[in-house]
């Protein structure tokens, strides 16, 4: 089948570009769609089986990261987002994406209730935007991130503080929500340490899903690191690979969650790397 | 009035950033914020819009406060830009609200613990700016007493009920004009409009037109506008006016002939593409795209507001970048500071009195770097690369370089993509932000030297969102369509400057005044025509264009106007509804200014070299060199830019294990292709004390050597210049100024590195008041930045700074000579000494070509040129970065150690060579005479030099890291 892909844009979203090439080069063919030609058309997320909201700064995160971005989805959307995740489909929110996703209620999700806000993406406890690379641990059944147990990609966010009151949070555990975890280099639980936790989330939380797992709300943005030469180590590997007379794979962790996208809806990449 | 007041939950990031500097002066607390929003319209107390600007999850609304001693609100003056206001507003039109209702922000902190009144005020100091800012305190028992803070509703309210446009009397004595032109055109109440920054000499040639061409007295607006026009911010005269025996100037004698004559020798060669005649130069970045870069100073308004003056800066810069050509896409900023130590509090005045002090070093340090950070991140653009550098003669006027680099097709529309030109008959537009009275006199003001007198008005603060939509619809919608025929830049002197520079590719133009869409009601034309609200663009569109791209850019959230008309009338017309109150020939307005041939003399400076002990305990010395402000880690400006947006960071501003702040980037800003882009930088200011020659000489070799010794193709490598000059109207300070540009001159032509873009700001001296109200002048470093952006032809073959593996060899290459003049080893010392580093331009040429060989051919593992603090330095750096120890002899260097490890020498690059490539590599070097081995890469974890030193790296981590951690 060919699945399409829809990745919003506009009013500060800034990150459709690459990520839409984070698809294509799985072999998925898709748009990038400012949302109000979204608004206009809503007819057309029917013809569309995976739909982004990527990274960026919606009105300059400006009362509330994602905030007036999610109001503006919510006045026009709502009904056709819900009966968008009511189909075979998935979505996927990255960083200002995630904060958008958290905002709408589209996750968690409990019971396929969407709308409702559970969950706080909010400032950092260092008060400062920060961009690093970090380590994050995996387990989800979600199919966005099947057989991917850890990844090293950057984070880039001044609200990345997930926050939840302890019954949202024990609801999230039990029903294996809690998709994405900060850990320290070693695998280790970060503890909420920085930098490891670069932001103070609770329970080191980077990334959730709604109930179904099809619907992946993360901080981290695995598509500023899918490619080898965007590792914050590519010298280092580049070099180690020389001596060692091997070639470097193209593709870095961050490529899974595009790759099983794919997958998932039974497309062929073009052409294996 | 409705107000809404969001109270955030305990334990919220930025309340905890209060305590702890609360803490840190010793005041135990507890804080909560409060975020508030104003209208005077009932909509905001609606469920929708406060659902849009509060979280259940974390924030509760409208809520009673008690468990509070003080209360600390912070809210913008009227007519300063509120850009959460401005969402604000935008979430009201979208819940309903009909257009136009302004919403306001402030931000309420609730404090409790161990503070007084006086601790409030001290607090706000810290985190207000009263030139922009309102600051109200409150102590509980009043908040409670009146019911809360109480509503203040910051609304613009102009009266303007005079004339279109005044006359003005040029007809008066000389004391006269030369108050005009200092303190501006006279009001009817006797108060002045603000500096003209026009001279005599500039005066008279306004009078004698207006008489004898146009035989009637200039209108205020126009002498405004020649007043903008002939600025040196805008009109560069000082590189442009004849200089001693320099008949052409210093821009096009020593600048633009580099750039020709390099061009020539290039032949097919030749990179550039468009340079010096737009609003940034481009030059060739594959077959399909060029690449563009220009690099802006934002110096003046960031020492009043240091985060208006760096936000304003930087997202001015993008528009530089968009308005390229028929319109480049941003894709990588740049920044660089110049500073003095923010851990001192200087004590300096605007006034006599003694009642306005300058802003400390600290402010000044967080508020220019957030500037960039607002900006650069809010509009999805990666800023990896820039610098920090720090001189306390920079305390009344820090330097801000913001610079922007695009990439453009090379064909747009069948046509080459950076030709565009206004065509008579064509419509002039306005895209963007609205005017206000912000920014007036912008471009007059940075022009003279700061002091008591400087306008609050000609401060601004950005609104990247507001940018940013109509800037991804032109780059990545409209552009396409060929829409339009010409688009610049809306920057200082606003449409005054942006329509007047359009109009000469059409001959001429005719604006109505009255068709500009305003912030608010209630501005005379004037400042209208003058003012330099951000966030907007000029494009020229033929007739039957016009409502397509205005329908466009309101379904993408930005608004566009036609204002008026480009003729060939040669003409400059204003109307204002229907009354002509500018009429003057294009000609005039910009070849009327009388030519000002300048004069200069020079002397070198410096001192004799010291005679200086060696140092008992090296550690102990390199440790504290690690430590200097020049020299430390600057990695807390890295973290906060978003240097990975857009996917295509290659080399970032941190690199290795050991965390080490690099100066070159590498950046892949086509995801489809191998190529990248290389952008370094190169600065050393304090060289001018000795000999500004040498300063500039050794800041384009560093520029040239960092984007080098990183892989970029020698080649393909173009350069920027920023002049930042003090008391350009002095004639030793022209001597140094002709003498620095001489020196670039013969290394750029040499290196056959052209320059495609530049700016200068002459005046970087502040003038004010001491301690004890004694008059001083504190002038900064001339100070020149040569920015350097070139190819790297497959980004496989970038070289980072760390050192890969144990047992690799390091070599020095290079000259190590006794050249610490004005180092940082002597400044540590207390001296200045007379040995400046010279730049050996044939041998580096031949280092360079040699390098980018041995590059190509992978054989260097890493490389870092030596720069600030020498070669003890620079191993230093490495062995943090990788994390590992190195063991190092210098004997082959002919100096006392001190000298060997500190000497500032250009012209050198340390590198380590895994062992399985020393061969290849010394025979790649062989015809270079001016290569060491000089130890290796070992399994320590210690750096040992000569037997004198012997320190573990840890120790050097730390006091690399320590000086500038907790900023």
């Amino acid at each position: 089948m060919t699945a399409k892909v829809l990745v919003l844009a506009g009013y500060g979203l800034n990150c459709e570009e690459e990520t839409l090439h984070a698809f294509e080069y799985n072999g998925l063919k898709g748009n990038i769609r400012h949302i109000n030609d979204l608004i206009e058309n809503p007819a057309e997320l029917k013809d569309v089986q995976i739909l982004v909201v990527p990274g960026g700064f919606s009105y300059g995160d400006d009362t509330g990261s994602g905030n007036a971005f999610a109001q503006k989805m919510k006045l026009s959307l709502m009904d056709q987002l819900k009966q968008f995740v009511a189909r075979d489909t998935l979505t996927l929110g990255i960083c200002n994406g995630c904060q958008i996703l958290a905002n709408l209620g589209m996750v968690p999700g409990f019971d396929s209730k969407y709308g409702e806000r559970l969950v706080a993406v909010t400032y950092n406890l260092t008060a400062r935007y920060q961009c690093r690379w970090i380590d994050v641990q995996i387990e989800s059944a979600s199919p966005w991130l099947d057989g991917a147990s850890s990844m090293h990609i950057p984070v880039a966010h001044g609200e990345g503080r997930f926050m939840m009151d302890d019954k949202t949070l024990k609801t999230l555990e039990s029903n294996g929500q809690l998709a994405v975890k900060y850990v320290k280099p070693d695998g280790s639980a970060a503890g909420g340490q920085f930098p490891y936790n670069p932001n103070g989330s609770t329970a080191d939380i980077a990334g959730i899903t709604d109930q179904s797992g099809k619907v992946l709300a993360i901080m981290p943005h695995p598509e500023r690191g899918m490619f080898t030469w965007q590792r914050d180590d590519y010298t280092e590997l580049k070099d180690a690979a020389q001596r060692e007379g091997k070639t470097l794979p193209e593709t870095a962790d961050g490529m899974a969650l595009f790759k099983n996208a794919a997958r998932y809806f039974e497309v062929a990449k073009k052409d294996v790397a | 009035m409705p107000r809404i007041e969001v109270l955030s939950h305990p334990d919220d990031g930025r309340a905890k950033q209060i305590e702890k500097a609360l803490n840190a002066k010793g005041k135990k607390t507890s804080v909560r914020v409060v975020d508030v929003y104003t209208s005077e319209h009932e909509k905001i107390a609606s469920k929708d819009f406060i659902e849009s600007v509060s979280n259940p999850v974390t924030q509760q609304v409208n809520v009673v406060f008690d468990n509070f001693d003080w209360a600390l609100e912070i809210g913008f003056l009227p007519g300063v830009t509120d850009n959460v206001g401005h969402t604000a507003q935008e979430i009201m039109e979208l819940i309903g609200a009909d257009n136009d209702n302004q919403c306001y922000s402030a931000r309420l902190y609730l404090i409790k613990g161990d503070v007084n009144k006086a601790d409030i005020e001290d607090l706000s100091e810290d985190i207000a700016n009263k030139l922009i800012q309102r600051v109200s305190i409150k102590d509980a028992a009043s908040f409670k007493k009146d019911g809360g803070m109480g509503e203040i509703i910051p609304k613009v309210v102009l009266d303007n009920k005079g004339a279109a446009a005044d006359e003005v009397n040029l007809d008066v004595s000389d004391a006269e004009l030369e108050i005009i032109g200092k303190d501006g055109i006279e009001n009817a109440d006797g108060t002045r409009r603000g500096p003209l920054g026009l001279s005599l000499q500039y005066l008279h040639a306004i009078r004698d037109y207006f008489q004898n061409v146009e035989g009637r007295a200039p209108k205020d607006i126009e002498l405004e506008t020649l007043a903008q026009t002939w600025s040196e911010h805008c009109k560069h005269t000082i590189f442009a006016s004849p200089i001693d025996n320099i008949k052409d100037g210093i821009y096009r004698h020593y600048i633009k002939r580099a750039t020709n004559d390099i061009r020539a020798a290039k032949g097919e060669k030749d990179i550039c593409v468009s340079v010096f005649s737009d609003n940034a130069g481009g030059i060739i970045f594959n077959d399909e795209y060029l690449i563009t870069d220009k690099v802006e100073t934002h110096n003046s308004p960031s020492a009043l507001d240091p985060f208006g003056g760096s936000i304003t800066g930087i997202v001015g810069v993008n528009r530089d970048c968009v308005g390229f050509g028929q319109g480049a896409k941003p894709i990588i900023n740049r920044y660089g500071f110049c500073l003095a130590d923010p851990r001192t509090e200087p004590e300096y005045y605007r006034d006599k009195n003694k009642t306005i002090p300058i802003l400390p070093p600290k402010t000044i340090m967080n508020g220019v770097v957030q500037g960039v950070e607002v900006g650069g991140n809010c509009s999805g653009i990666p800023t990896p690369q820039g610098f920090v550098h720090f001189d306390d003669r920079y305390v009344g006027k820090p330097l801000v370089f913001v610079g922007t680099i695009g990439l453009i097709p090379r064909e747009i529309n069948g046509k080459p993509g950076h030709i565009k030109g206004a065509k008579a008959g064509d419509k002039i537009v306005m895209v963007g932000g609205r005017v206000g009275r912000d920014g007036i006199h912008g471009a007059t003001f940075s022009s003279v030297a700061l002091d008591e007198g400087s306008p609050a008005t000609a401060v601004q603060i950005g609104d990247p969102i507001t940018q940013k939509k109509f800037s991804d619809a032109i780059v990545k919608e409209i552009r396409g369509k060929g829409w339009y025929n010409g688009i610049t830049d809306n920057g200082a002197g606003g449409l005054a400057s942006s329509v007047g520079e359009m109009a000469e590719q059409s001959g001429g133009f005719h604006l109505e005044l009255e068709k500009v869409p305003l912030k608010y009601p209630g501005m005379s034309p004037w400042e209208i025509w003058i003012s330099e609200s951000q966030e907007r663009m000029t494009l020229s569109v033929p007739k039957e264009n016009c409502q397509k791209i205005i329908d466009f850019l309101a379904k993408r959230g930005a608004e566009a106007t036609v204002i008026g008309t480009y003729t060939d009338t040669g003409r400059a017309h204003i109307t204002w509804n229907g009354e002509t109150i500018m009429d003057m020939a294009m000609d005039f307005l910009h070849d009327g200014i009388p030519e000002t041939p300048l004069t200069t003399t020079f002397t070198e400076g410096g001192e004799a070299e010291p005679d200086i002990a060696e140092p008992s305990d090296y550690n102990q010395t390199l440790l504290e060199m690690m430590g200097r402000l020049n020299i430390c880690s600057k990695e807390f400006v890295a973290t906060q830019y978003d240097h990975n947006v857009q996917g295509s960071a290659v080399l970032g501003p941190i690199q290795g294990k050991g965390r080490v702040y690099a100066e070159t980037s590498v950046s892949k800003p086509v995801l489809t292709s191998e190529k990248g882009v290389v952008l370094s930088q190169g600065l050393f200011p304090r060289y001018s004390d000795i000999d500004t020659f040498y300063m500039a000489a050794s800041a384009l070799d560093a520029s040239v050597r960092n984007a080098v010794a990183a892989g970029v193709d020698f080649e393909q490598l173009a350069l920027l210049d920023n002049f930042c000059w003090c008391s350009s109207d002095e004639p030793e300070r022209l001597g140094q100024l002709k003498r620095a540009a001489e020196a670039i001159y013969d290394l750029a032509v040499l290196y056959g590195t052209p320059f495609i873009s530049g700016k200068d700001s002459m005046f970087n001296d502040f003038k004010g008041f001491d301690a004890d109200g004694n008059p001083v002048k504190i002038s900064a470093p001339p100070t020149l930045l040569v920015s350097s952006i070139g190819v790297i032809n497959n980004v496989d073959q970038a070289i980072s700074l760390s050192p890969k593996a144990v047992g690799d060899v390091v070599y020095l290459l290079g000259e190590t000579e006794d050249e610490l003049g004005a180092s940082e080893y002597y400044d540590h010392l207390g001296h200045i000494g007379k040995n400046v580093p010279k730049v050996h331009g044939p041998r580096n040429v031949m280092l360079y070509k040699i390098y980018c060989t041995a590059a190509k051919k992978r054989l260097i593992s890493s490389a870092l040129p030596v720069s600030h603090g020498g070669l003890g330095v620079a191993l230093a750096k490495k062995a943090i970065a990788g994390q590992m120890g190195l063991d190092i002899d210098l004997s082959s260097i002919d100096l006392r150690t001190d000298k060997a490890l500190f000497s500032e020498s250009q012209g050198r690059i340390l590198v380590t060579v895994a062992p399985q490539n020393v061969k290849d590599f010394e025979k790649a070097f062989k015809k270079f005479h001016h290569v060491r081995k000089i130890g290796h890469v070992a399994h320590s974890h210690k750096l040992k030099i000569n037997n004198v030193l012997d320190v573990e790296i840890n120790k050097l981590d730390e006091a690399y890291k320590a000086p500038l951690r907790d900023y």
